[in-house]
């Protein structure tokens, strides 16, 4: 059950040091001026303000929100619609207590390194079409049989949009189809999505968790709309009615041909449950309103996907998902004062095939105690920004679930994690972000002390993250 | 099957290469102002130029001078207010001489609705101010230039119905930058307090008629 254990793990190969001079080359090409900015605000020769709420990544604006529905297609074509972004970051764990080998299960604990790149080819297509595609490269993908860490390159988020507005008197209709690979990616308010958030909060940045790359300090568990990023092709057809009603409703198979180009790494490679049976389809409602200097959503969102336990073997049992959740988001924005508050809660039912649990199937597996399990997940997050630099968030992460003995081995039996993160950054000019966060387990695998049968503690996996993020 | 996705992806691209009526190019000259207005102005300002956010003025019955005046100093950079060059330097960019005038009629032509209630200030106080201006202070009654409806003439904008955030933070812009030159506000404002300002920008937004 590694899907639901790790969120966000790459495979494919590619060696970094092809990457580096590539991105090094492209940096060269970019003309050095005053708009030698990101690659929207390229396009639109604006701000990262007019799109993103307070300059922060990735919450968008009532006009940000605009320009994605529209299909990035605002502004000037880019001569070269190319652009880089990179992270160096270091993460420090509170203790590493029950490890009888530090290196090896908290490695690169407390440095501070280059960690990740992403070259990105965005924007106005023609005056209909236009894009978000991100190639990343993780220098700590993961660790290879003799444990030295392999830098690997992927595909990361796409979104390839046809986009068209009727607006008149009368009435405004966005409306258009998104071609993508993570569900939710499509979404304008990135309340409920993973796209960008490979960490259970809304940072843009890289996963602490990730980074140690070790077995302590995970996110347990997650629903599988959110755990579905670059091993999943989806269409959805999507409409926003007079700044009042959205509707997204579309349909997610996995990257297998003619989709490969949009998955991290051949299907061979997922992990189990990560390899989708057949179209499996997504859907998501919200209403808005916009007053004064304030905008307030509120959302509902679902989906059902059946995945395979043996990626490799479309003859595996199979178990079903079905997900539905409750989202929202509540902006004001007016200068020099900037407030997000936001959060999405999901339930999820997971139905098992009978050969996944039954002792009695003469083909079981043991990979499920139950024929049936749910799960409870809740994001929460606000983010307070003074004149587009100065920075402070409060993340909260919520995770529920049925006890099942085989699924989670921990003595509990239960995903059950609370986790609290506040940070604090500082946007010194509209493409640096500097930030140091801190994750605060109160709760982890269903215990606040001795959680793993072992005499670890929660708390324990405490982390102090420090990140730089740049973009040009 | 790749090469067919791709190909398909490429039909879907030259069936929208050309869409005039419905473009949010800002390079295009060919782009007619009532569909830039509609297509990207629109998205801040309103269709009918009657704004929601204080962050964006209202454009509606604006004077068109005025607005050509303003599309053209961000093209040029001249006016430098913070908001101008965040939002409107990018978007004015590549604008044609033509598409600028276009747009300035389409604005102008559209009807000036009610603003939102204002949350502080004094009206009373700001009235004196619109009407009498500040003798102490050498402020000229804004009605002098503005209008006694404050609905402008030629270079003077409208300011009746106009945000009072918005116009607060302009009288700053005028009085403590040179982002917005070649105008008499600097001379106006440089005495005035921001308790004055709020208020007058008060009686303005929430003008009498309006």
């Amino acid at each position: 059950m590694r899907k639901l254990i790790v969120l966000g793990w790459r495979r494919l190969s590619s060696n970094w040091a092809a990457i580096v001079p590539g991105l090094a080359i492209v940096a060269g090409l970019l003309p050095i001026d005053a708009s030698a900015l990101p690659l929207f605000a390229r396009q639109t020769g604006q701000n990262c303000l007019s799109c993103h709420a307070g300059g922060q990544f990735p919450e968008l604006t009532a006009y940000g929100r605009k320009f994605k529905l529209t299909g990035y297609t605002m502004g000037e074509r880019a001569t070269i619609p190319l652009a880089v972004m990179g992270v160096a970051s270091a993460s420090k764990v509170a203790s590493t207590a029950g490890s009888t080998d530090v290196g090896a299960d908290f490695p690169h604990d407390g440095q501070f390194e280059f960690t990740t790149a992403s070259l990105l080819c965005c924007g106005k297509i023609t005056d209909n079409i236009g894009s978000f595609i991100q190639w990343t490269w993780d220098r700590f993908d993961h660790q290879n049989d003799a444990g030295k860490w392999v830098s690997k390159s992927h595909i990361d988020q796409v979104d390839l949009r046809y986009a068209d507005r009727s607006i008149a008197p009368t009435h405004d209709l966005i409306f258009g189809a998104s071609l993508n690979n993570n569900p939710g990616v499509a979404d304008v308010w990135n309340t409920h999505n993973s796209a960008f958030t490979p960490v259970p909060t809304y940072v843009p940045v890289g996963n602490p968790a990730g980074n140690a790359g070790g077995p302590f300090v995970d996110v347990p568990a997650a629903p599988t709309d959110q755990s579905l990023g670059q091993h999943s092709a989806g269409l959805t057809g999507y409409l926003f009615w007079n700044d009042f009603l959205y509707a997204e409703v579309g349909g997610y198979r996995s990257t297998e041909k003619p989709f490969t180009v949009l998955g991290d790494t051949r299907v061979s490679g997922f992990d189990s449950f990560q390899r989708l049976k057949g179209i499996n389809p997504y859907w998501r409602l919200a209403l808005n309103h916009d007053w004064g200097a304030n905008s307030a959503m509120i959302g509902i969102h679902g989906m059902s996907a059946e995945t395979y336990l043996d990626s490799a073997d479309t003859g595996s049992p199979t178990a079903k998902f079905r997900d539905i959740g409750i989202d929202g988001q509540y902006q004001y924005i007016l200068d020099p004062h900037v407030l997000t508050a936001m959060f999405s809660y999901t339930h999820e039912k997971q139905s098992y095939n009978d050969a996944l649990w039954n002792l009695s199937n003469a083909n079981f597996t043991g990979t499920f105690a139950n024929s049936s399990n749910t799960l409870d997940y809740l994001r929460a997050k606000v983010t307070y920004i003074y004149q587009a630099k100065y920075g402070v968030s409060l993340a909260h992460t919520s995770i529920r679930g049925s006890a099942d003995a085989v699924l989670y081995g921990n003595p509990t039996a239960v995903p059950d994690s609370r986790l609290w993160a506040p940070e604090i950054f500082w946007t010194p000019v509209q493409n640096v972000r500097v930030g140091l966060q801190y994750f605060m387990w109160d709760k982890y695998l269903g215990a606040k002390s001795n959680y793993d049968g072992n005499g670890r503690n929660a708390k324990d996996n405490n982390t102090l993250f420090v990140y730089v993020w740049a973009a040009y | 099957m790749r090469w067919i996705l791709l190909a398909a992806i490429a039909a879907l691209g030259l069936i929208g290469c050309a869409n005039l009526e419905r473009s949010r190019d800002l390079a295009n000259p060919n782009v007619r102002p009532e569909v830039t207005a509609a297509q990207v102005c629109s998205n801040c300002h309103g269709l009918d130029g009657n704004s929601v956010s204080p962050i964006f003025p209202r454009l509606a019955g604006q004077q068109e001078s005025y607005i050509v005046a303003q599309l053209e100093n961000f093209r040029s950079h001249q006016r430098s207010d913070p908001a101008g060059y965040e939002y409107m330097w990018g978007i004015s960019r590549s604008l044609t001489d033509a598409q600028i005038k276009g747009l300035a009629e389409y604005f102008g032509r559209q009807t000036a609705g009610k603003n939102a209630a204002v949350a502080g200030g004094s009206l009373d106080a700001g009235r004196k101010i619109f009407e009498q201006g500040v003798p102490e202070k050498e402020t000229a009654p804004c009605m002098a230039c503005h209008g006694a409806n404050a609905e402008g003439l030629g270079a003077f904008p409208r300011l009746a119905g106009q945000h009072q955030d918005y116009l607060v933070k302009q009288l700053h812009v005028f009085q403590e930058t040179e982002g917005r030159p070649g105008t008499p506000m600097k001379q106006i404002t440089h005495l005035l307090t921001n308790e004055d300002m709020v208020n007058v920008a008060a009686y303005l937004q929430a003008f009498p008629g309006q």
